[in-house]
């Protein structure tokens, strides 16, 4: 059969509805050990953008991403600050990966798609070994909160995958 | 069999920072996009999405003293792989500004009216043909603020979820014979004259003597993915 070519990518634009953002930003449920993943997202020279919608992808407690009793998908929009909170639980380490956090990133100015994933620690792993700067991946903790910045352009800016 | 993501062809998707539309150089990234292996997380993705993300709102145009003012339409828009499968069961997300050009978003700031009787913003499943179907008006264009000129056409937006994680496509819908088509920054960031022809829906005649009133727009979306195994390199 002949191939279909995926149809083109285009900008979120500035007005995702805010109610499609606001449903699912919690994983955790009643999971007791639940985390908190919150960062800022910026763009040149720093400034915060509101209404970036990030959404996340990331295993269970024991690495696998195919559990009926956790979903790991997620979605959150940034406020005015451009701030974005997620609850979720840790992810365990899948087979032949560190434990991570992927994240897509949709907002107006953005003519497609950006990827990045977030990690726990620097421990060996396939995604994070082809980025230079790995530091910028690896989330701070301060008890069970992670923050994990998100620069799009200049400055500290955050890795980003094509796939 | 698992699916195998290739990577995206320059011609028919854009490629980041667009001259004609001043956002793109503030914000897409300034180093390049790092390939990275593909794996178990990358090529799964969530399959209980209608439960996080429940349908709302399968009819954005209203009846009698509750309809919204402009032309109805009915959207009939096709998901697919690139293998051209259906998907059935695939959450669609549906918003477009009202028949003025005005978006329910309190920040849109453009000086259109608000009609109260329009709600922009619906979320269905596709059925197992992998299609949708949305009975709306037909979208306003509206001027973007600070560019000198730049009107955006008629579009709805759409997001749509594929079989995997790496097969999120979220995109627009054009509608055809629009003059501000030629010059509009988003569409004409496509290269590939047919990927842009791909992006405008068909109008096609009503048949049915049930939707006479509305223009018919038929569309199709192909979502990232085919049958293949998945390789760690």
């Amino acid at each position: 059969m002949s191939r279909l070519v995926p149809t083109a990518e285009m900008t979120l634009g500035p007005f995702f509805p805010r109610e499609f953002a606001q449903q699912a930003s919690d994983l955790a449920g009643d999971f007791s050990a639940a985390i908190e993943i919150t960062g800022v997202v910026t763009e040149l020279d720093g400034k915060p953008l509101d209404n970036v919608i990030l959404e996340i992808w990331q295993a269970d407690a024991a690495g696998r991403f195919d559990n009926p009793g956790f979903s790991g998908w997620g979605r959150a929009a940034t406020d005015a600050r451009g701030v974005y909170r997620f609850r979720t639980i840790r992810p365990g380490a899948a087979p032949g990966r560190a434990p991570h956090v992927n994240f897509l990133i949709l907002y107006s100015g953005l003519m497609r798609q950006l990827q990045t994933v977030m990690f726990f620690s620097a421990a060996p792993d396939p995604v994070l070994n082809v980025v230079k700067a790995k530091e910028r991946l690896i989330a701070r903790q301060s008890g069970n909160t992670y923050t994990f910045d998100i620069r799009l352009r200049g400055g500290e800016e955050t890795p980003f995958f094509d796939d | 069999m698992a699916t195998r993501i290739e990577p995206r062809d320059p011609l028919t998707q854009a490629q980041g920072v667009e001259p004609g539309y001043a956002q793109t150089a503030r914000r897409w990234p300034s180093q390049p996009l790092v390939r990275r292996p593909h794996g178990a997380g990358e090529l799964s993705g969530p399959r209980d999405l209608a439960h996080k993300l429940p349908p709302v709102k399968g009819d954005l145009a209203g009846y009698g003293a509750k309809r919204a003012l402009g032309q109805l339409a009915r959207l009939r828009i096709r998901v697919l792989d690139e293998d051209g499968a259906p998907l059935p069961g695939t959450v669609v997300e549906v918003w477009h500004c009202n028949s003025a050009g005005k978006y329910i978003h309190p920040n849109d700031t453009h000086d259109a009216p608000v009609d109260p009787n329009f709600y922009g913003a619906a979320r269905l499943l596709t059925g197992d043909t992998g299609l949708i179907e949305l009975r709306t008006i037909k979208p306003g264009a509206y001027p973007v603020p600070d560019t000198g000129g730049w009107w955006r056409p008629p579009h709805v937006h759409l997001s749509v979820w594929g079989r995997v994680w790496l097969s999120r496509l979220v995109t627009q819908m054009f509608f055809p014979g629009e003059p501000l088509n030629e010059a509009d920054a988003i569409l004409n960031a496509i290269r590939d004259p047919g990927a842009r022809e791909r992006c405008i829906a068909r109008l096609v005649p009503s048949r049915s003597s049930a939707h006479q009133n509305e223009m018919i727009f038929e569309h199709q979306l192909v979502v990232r993915g085919r049958k293949g195994t998945a390789v760690m390199p």
